[in-house]
């Protein structure tokens, strides 16, 4: 146990990596103190990504379902929505999940400290406050967890009213008529899929040959198909080569060889950048590469009191990777010998409209890297249940290797498809092949059952087809 | 590639320890086939040739002719070929000839044949876990069955036929994953690799089987034109090649292995009242009858789950462990016999069974095996009570390390509850190797297999 005022471990940022390191911390013994620079604990996850966002989108999918009640035999009408109170509701859902996080931290006898920290030595961390004040506070280990900011384009900053970022949007108090996303990533396509379905005319601009350039084609291809039924266009291998406001009323956007395009919003969505400046890196000599901070398979970085995990590191920047490293790294400096994590049995979830969620490998990346793959692949039109909510659209991929039938990769399109995901990540964690998925009893009458035709499919006999 | 292997001087019978080596009938340098007459030797019980173990050149004779050598001595290498299909032909080990009779009379070596069916093309080599290959002993770590580890490595083990008690896991709870087992063969197909150049691969010469003509002749005469032996006339005929191979697999067989046999009586009663309730329907459906063996295989197969140790077989002072259960059934064949085998017999449920059995028993019998249905055997059962034999002491088919005998079911008063009822009993044994199964270990495998049987609830689907 440390000392009075010194600590066991500092935690630096209060995301899904920094709180969750400073809970497994505490559980294991330790004297934890978390550092937060921002007014509420939860980083970027629960303050201006995962949570609001998915609370608008779970709005705009609602929106979509009532303007298609007559199909369930509804006599609805035209429903209308209040911005504000969708608005409302999400900073509810965002308010109530800091609260948990204030009593977690209470629960767990994490100090909590408010401010700006930096390494300032060997065992040594600095807090500086809104007021300017530094104090120092002692500590054994560091976790580094600062996460990631919106990445502006060179030549158009952000000015919150006409160019703005992802954090700006979430604030934004009327729906725009018209909207530019420059960069259809995750973040882009999820905006454009939420905009579109109030009635914003948008139009995604991105560079690569697809939207998510990461993603497997096929689902990419499928998800544009609905996409464009939500007043979305598409510009892909599109350059924007300049942007320029209109008086915080509009911005124009040009893109290379085309002439300036009007937009009442142009969201700024090409990616995010690690916050690892002035956090006292150099101070105490952590390794670094371009941003990104070095560290081994257990998150140390090359200083052995501190490590560091989540987005500030070059795996995927993803809320639940910085938990699971987060808990890995704080296991590993407690003494314990947690596993190495399989990145490849890392999902993705993406919630436009049908969702799309992956994990492992896409096809186009095994014809790249020539490993030997088959694919089982079956729709959810077939299927009952499907039928009954009313959301049959899309399909589960499954990417698997011909000998042993190991799984390399699935790709699912469709509106469980973010739930769906789960059993396959539980099947690669568990080495599960293809024939234990097709053996497994998927209740009847649910969506669940195509992870089962899938695999059925995989093995050459779906039985609804 | 070329893998050198170790010419061991063969055990010549119970209690020779020593062996003179004659005369060196190959000179280094010299191209060699197996079976091909080697050197002759000599003991105070027999002289005989041994043949090579396997093909390939004769690389070094390290034991002078005239001189007195240890059994199991190297005494000499041979660099062995690699055969068209990739695997390294290796002769069977005196210990464990692993041959059945008709394996045997197909002339094809199963040993030569297991170790590399589909290599796959980035593992040059398959590891076939030998005394030389395990990294951490001689003998699995954990046994097979209480291993950790998932469906794709289970799957890929099996294919790569690697012993899983031997793969050190790195997952959860030591859970075996796919990295650690790639990580096994890259090290063990390593080291294999680094054997063949160094202290090569340990293989037993096959001890020839003319030993045992030579030393079981009798005296006999010509008189007037006939043979006569002890003063009364006889006819010879030389054994059909079928039987010949039958009497020396179970001379090597009883010498080899201590057998001992252990009998237990068992109440038919659920399984005959399964058969009697499914046999019309069945046959109607399935086009054969439903036997009682099929009953006992499966039975025996579920048993064996239980008591691995009844699975494995022996390769010097290693104890192999096997995944699959695969069980041969003796069917006899008027002038001799024949031990199909029921492959991955863990596998299957009764009717499965009973299917492979009518297949394989009809195949035998109309003379369509293939060399491979009867090779592979981890087990055997042997149901003399077709016969009306009520217990039996068969002798172990080796490699394996036990046999099942089965009685004739016959109906008898017994006690049950205090009052006497009449029943369909049965009478099996269990004959095992008493080198690896000790008196409990037999005994218990039958205790669960009377229980299996006696409360056995499948019905044929």
């Amino acid at each position: 146990m440390a000392a009075a005022g010194s600590f066991d471990l500092v935690v630096i940022g209060s995301g899904p990596g920094g709180y969750v390191g400073a809970i497994r911390a505490a559980q294991l013994g330790m004297k934890v103190a978390l550092i937060e620079k921002a007014q509420h604990l939860g980083g970027t996850c629960l303050n201006w990504g995962c949570i609001p966002t998915k609370a608008l989108l779970e709005s705009a999918k609602t929106y979509d379902k009532l303007k298609h009640l007559e199909e369930l035999g509804f006599n609805a009408g035209n429903p209308t929505y209040d911005w504000a109170r969708i608005m409302g509701r999400k900073e509810g859902i965002v308010d109530s999940q800091r609260k948990g996080l204030r009593f977690l931290m209470k629960k767990n006898k994490i100090e909590v400290f408010e401010g700006h920290g930096r390494l300032a030595g060997p065992g040594k961390v600095s807090v500086t406050g809104a007021d300017g004040k530094a104090t120092t506070i002692e500590t054994k280990k560091v976790l580094l967890a600062t996460g990631s900011r919106v990445r502006p384009l060179p030549f158009a900053k952000f000015n919150g009213k006409s160019i703005i970022s992802s954090d700006d949007i979430l604030s934004i108090t009327e729906v725009p008529k018209t909207l530019a996303v420059i960069g259809g990533g995750v973040v882009g396509t999820e905006f454009a899929s939420l905009f579109g379905r109030f009635g914003t005319q948008v139009t995604i601009i991105e560079a690569a040959p697809q939207i998510l350039p990461t993603e497997d084609e096929e689902a990419v291809g499928e998800l544009v198909k609905h996409l464009k039924k939500q007043n979305i266009t598409f510009e892909v291998g599109a350059k924007v080569s300049a942007i320029t406001d209109n008086g915080g009323k509009s911005a124009s956007v040009t893109l290379e060889g085309g002439k300036p395009r009007e937009f009442e919003k142009v969201l700024v969505s090409i990616g995010r950048e690690a916050v690892t400046n002035d956090i006292g890196l150099e101070l105490v000599g952590v390794k670094t590469d371009r941003t990104f901070v070095v560290v081994d398979k257990h998150y140390k970085t090359n200083v052995d009191w501190i490590y560091a995990i989540g987005d500030i590191i070059a795996t995927p920047a993803l809320a639940h990777t910085a938990s699971a490293e987060a808990i890995h790294a704080v296991e590993a400096l407690a003494g314990k010998n947690p596993n190495v994590i399989n990145y490849d049995a890392n999902p993705g979830a993406i919630y436009c409209y049908p969702e799309i969620a992956s994990i492992g490998m896409t096809e186009q990346a095994c014809k790249a890297k020539k490993v030997e793959y088959k694919v089982g692949k079956f729709p959810f039109a077939p299927m009952a249940k499907a039928k009954i909510e009313n959301a049959t659209e899309g399909f589960i991929k499954i990417i698997f290797e011909p000998k042993y039938r190991e799984i390399l990769g699935v790709h699912i399109i469709g509106a469980k498809a973010t739930e769906l995901i789960a059993e396959f990540a539980l099947g690669k964690v568990l080495e599960t092949t293809v024939d234990e998925i097709g053996q497994t009893i998927h209740p009847h009458p649910t969506i669940s059952e195509t992870v089962m035709e899938a695999a059925h499919a995989a093995l050459g006999h779906a039985i609804h087809m | 590639m070329a893998n050198q292997i170790e010419i061991l001087m063969p055990l010549m019978g119970e209690g020779i320890n020593e062996a003179t080596l004659v005369k060196w009938l190959k000179k280094p340098g010299d191209k060699v086939s197996k079976s091909e007459p080697l050197l002759e030797v000599s003991t105070d019980k027999v002289d005989t040739e041994i043949p090579a173990p396997a093909d390939g050149v004769l690389a070094a004779t390290l034991a002078k002719e005239g001189e007195v050598v240890q059994i199991n001595t190297v005494i000499g290498h041979i660099i062995g070929h690699i055969t068209s299909d990739g695997s390294v032909p290796v002769a069977a080990s005196s210990s464990a000839p692993a041959k059945t009779a008709a394996a045997a009379a197909s002339t094809s070596s199963a040993a030569s044949k297991a170790p590399a069916k589909n290599p796959a093309p980035q593992r040059p080599n398959p590891v076939v876990v030998n005394r030389a290959s395990m990294a951490s002993g001689t003998t699995p770590v954990v046994p097979a069955s209480d291993v950790r580890s998932s469906p794709l490595v289970r799957k890929m083990a099996r294919d790569l036929n690697i012993n899983l008690g031997f793969v050190p896991g790195s997952g959860l709870h030591g859970r075996i994953t796919k990295a650690d087992l790639d990580a096994f063969v890259a090290n063990g197909g390593h080291q294999q690799q680094a054997q063949a150049g160094g202290a090569g691969q340990v293989v037993y010469v096959q001890q020839p089987m003319d030993a045992l003509a030579k030393s079981s002749r009798v005296q006999t005469s010509i008189v007037d034109g006939v043979e006569m032996m002890e003063g009364n006339p006889v006819r010879r005929e030389k054994m059909t090649k079928m039987r010949r191979l039958i009497a020396e697999h179970m001379v090597e067989s009883v010498r080899v292995s201590p057998h001992v046999t252990t009998v237990f009586e068992v109440d038919l009663h659920n399984v005959y009242e399964i058969r009697e309730k499914h046999r019309a329907a069945f046959e109607k459906r399935e086009g054969f009858k439903l036997t009682y063996t099929p009953f006992f295989i499966h039975a025996a197969v579920q048993a064996i789950k239980q008591h691995p140790i009844i699975n494995v077989s022996l390769d010097g002072d290693d104890i192999l462990w096997k995944q699959d259960i695969n069980v041969g059934c003796a069917v006899a064949l008027g002038n001799g016999l024949i031990v199909p085998v029921i492959k991955k017999a863990q596998d299957l449920n009764l009717t499965g069974v009973a299917h492979r059995l009518n297949d394989l028993v009809s195949r035998a019998r109309s003379k369509k095996l293939m060399p491979e249905d009867v090779q592979g055997g981890t087990f055997s059962i042997t149901n003399p009570g077709g016969f009306g034999s009520l217990t039996s002491n068969p002798i172990i088919n080796q490699p394996q390390v036990a046999i099942l005998g089965i009685g004739a079911v016959v109906k008898r008063p017994v006690v049950i509850k205090d009052a006497i009822t009449i029943r369909p009993m049965m009478m099996i044994s269990l004959t095992f190797d008493h080198r690896v199964i000790d008196g409990e270990g037999g005994a218990s495998y039958l205790a669960t297999l009377k229980k299996i049987l006696e409360h056995y609830h499948e019905e044929p689907v």
